[in-house]
């Protein structure tokens, strides 16, 4: 890159940062007293950290991804073959998800990082679809249809204790920490120069490729580092089902992400992913109580916020907290985003 | 060699001439309204769905009458079932359209989305009304069973779905190339205000335009179903060839869309005969393949899409 993107100083830590932390680490104290269970806590964790890495794609680069859940089912599937094949250890099956999940990344990116728009998301239907169909029909190593089985909760070694991740509770502890690492590094990402440039990108391709950026390596790392990130979420999945299955990769477990995303208000919001994600697993759960077929009804809520509320909840929110004390100056747009 | 190719060769043929009758109504309400229809396979699904309710018949009519209908030769009401699927599908479709109205003039992304949503709506209503298990549409005889030419078995069917496509697909033409509503509806694409300013109802035409790509959307599902037989999943089988086919030919080159369809069903039947398992895996690596050096695909023209 050869202009350099103006220095702006932001907080490490923010309170919205601290506080969804802090509801996250005391949630296995409160969730079965709220009529929930343990389990779920563990669910909202891991869609929570796939929604935050696919909304680099999505909300910060403006990169429509519909084939994201093939790197989601990749990590796991090598989570769960790097601890048959090369060693039932934490940290080496996260790390072969992470890098399985980088690598196809790399791949996709090397087709598509000079897309855009609805291109960008036909290509990525594309590619998400013939990952999907080689899980499916590569019997030999995925399984297939009946996916891949007996796939442990590793115990978390530290070098001086390891940590069984057995229980509910203790993984959750063990996803917890993945969590906080990873909304942390993809916050410090995406307030770095690189960051800045990934946005000028999202407001204007053409503008920040004169001005003299390099659009198509912003776009290739974006797209790398969120599939990478998301293929480590589905590392975790794999381990907290004990189980691969090729469903994830489907073309509705891709558009089930985008709707999290969205739906949370990911488009202005850093932290919407994860509001997404507690409102659709919550969705799932109460509206699945009473009918079989939840997803007529938050398909419906999903149709109704795309015409109205684009910017979901999380710029609901922000619209509502605008609205109450009449702002008396400007606030510099990078706090207002980072609420 | 050739001759041992035959049989997949003709397959290839006459699926791709099924995979340009499904693509057509989401190539019209694209190419001319530069919208993405995601909900183009569940409207391809409720076509095939009504059809096996009006060909078995389960129609939700008083008793007497059903006995009535069931009484009727199976021909008729098979006939029947292609002429009043698309119709009863067809409010499907004005609604879908009356819901994307408000993402008009914005990111094509919101479209995009807004489909997709009822899509997933459109497949759970299907599994309520319905359920999950797979059914027959029942196909008149003189139109299923097989015949002998060059010692091979044919299906009979399949080559009447072929050339019904043909036919659809000339008549759509015609319709779009050669009549004062396809005028209408091309200049409505090229230039919405000065349509306007010639006294053209916009909103009505793009009504008309959605609801004609419904009905051969459904019109596609009630030629598939005896194929590809009826479940709620046949949504998403068929709206992904269908945009395959769109973006391999370009968007809004009519017959680049057919060409495309063509292309594939050959793709598909010819990999078919080596390795069947892994066949329609041919179809998405010949789209890679062909967007990676054609980026606007065969025939394609400059479109809002790409902004």
């Amino acid at each position: 890159m050869t202009a350099t993107p103006p220095q702006t100083t932001v907080q490490t830590f923010t309170p919205t940062m601290l506080i969804t932390w802090a509801l996250l680490a005391s949630l296995p104290l409160w969730i079965e007293k709220v009529g929930l269970y343990q389990y779920l806590g563990v669910e909202i964790l891991i869609w929570a950290t796939y929604a935050l890495a696919f909304n680099l794609v999505l909300g910060h680069a403006g990169l429509p991804s519909f084939g994201h859940g093939a790197f989601f089912g990749i990590g796991a599937y090598a989570f769960g073959l790097a601890q048959f094949n090369i060693a039932a250890n934490l940290w080496v099956c996260l790390l072969a998800a992470l890098l399985a999940a980088a690598l196809a990344g790399a791949v996709v990116a090397l087709f598509i990082s000079h897309r855009r728009g609805i291109y960008f998301s036909l290509m990525t239907i594309a590619f998400g679809q013939v990952f999907w169909f080689i899980a499916m029909k590569a019997h030999a190593i995925t399984g297939g249809e009946d996916g891949l089985l007996k796939i442990a909760r590793l115990p978390m070694d530290i070098g001086v204790a390891a940590f069984s991740t057995e229980s509910n509770v203790a993984l959750y502890y063990a996803v917890f920490a993945v969590f906080v690492a990873v909304s942390l590094g993809l916050w410090r990402l995406v307030h770095s120069p690189f960051g800045r440039v990934v946005k000028a990108i999202k407001q204007n391709e053409e503008r920040a490729r004169f001005v003299g950026y390099d659009v198509w390596a912003a776009k290739f790392a974006t797209i790398v580092i969120s599939a990478a990130l998301s293929g480590l979420a589905g590392g975790l999945f794999a381990m907290a089902q004990r189980s691969a299955f090729p469903d994830v990769m489907s073309l509705h477990y891709s558009g089930y992400i985008v709707m999290m995303t969205l739906v949370g208000g990911g488009l202005v919001s850093y932290w919407g992913p994860v509001i997404g994600v507690v409102v659709f697993l919550l969705a799932r759960d109460l509206i699945g109580a009473w009918t079989t077929s939840w997803m007529l009804w938050f398909g419906l809520l999903f149709v109704i916020l795309v015409m109205f509320r684009p910017d979901g909840i999380a710029g609901f929110l922000e619209s509502l907290r605008r609205k109450e004390p009449p702002a008396p100056a400007p606030v510099p747009a990078s706090d207002a985003k980072g609420a | 060699m050739i001759l041992n190719l035959m049989p997949h060769l003709v397959n290839g043929l006459t699926l791709g001439l099924l995979f340009a009758l499904i693509a057509l109504g989401f190539m019209l309400i694209l190419g001319l309204m530069e919208q993405i229809n995601l909900a183009h396979g569940s409207l391809f699904a409720l076509g095939a769905y009504f059809a096996y309710a009006i060909a078995t018949p389960r129609l939700p009519i008083p008793p007497d009458m059903l006995q009535a209908w069931a009484a009727v030769p199976l021909g008729w009401r098979y006939l029947a079932a292609v002429v009043l699927a698309p119709i009863l599908v067809a409010p499907f479709g004005a609604l879908i359209e009356r819901l994307m109205r408000r993402t008009y003039g914005k990111d094509p992304l919101y479209g995009l989305l807004l489909t997709f949503g009822i899509a997933m709506v459109l497949e759970d209503l299907i599994r309520t009304v319905w359920g999950t298990r797979d059914y027959t549409l029942p196909v008149p005889r003189d139109l299923s069973g097989g015949f002998f030419f060059l010692d091979l078995i044919w299906s009979r069917y399949r080559f009447w779905a072929a050339a019904f496509a043909v036919a659809a697909i000339a008549a759509v033409w015609l319709i779009v190339e050669r009549t004062r509503f396809g005028a209408m509806v091309k200049a409505g694409a090229h230039d919405t205000e000065i349509v306007q300013a010639l006294g053209i109802d916009i909103g009505r035409l793009r009504t008309g335009v959605f609801i004609f790509g419904t009905m051969l959307a459904a019109l596609a599902g009630v030629i598939m179903a005896p194929i590809w037989g009826i479940r709620p999943h046949m949504g998403v089988d068929a709206v992904v060839p269908a945009f395959l086919v769109i973006v391999l030919g370009g968007v809004g080159s009519f017959w680049g869309a057919v060409l495309a369809g063509l292309l594939v069903g050959m793709v598909v039947g010819l990999s078919g005969a080596y390795a069947s398992e892994w066949s329609l895996l041919s179809m998405y690596l010949l789209l890679i393949a062909v967007v990676t050096f054609r980026a606007r695909g065969l025939f394609g023209k400059k479109s809002a899409l790409e902004a």
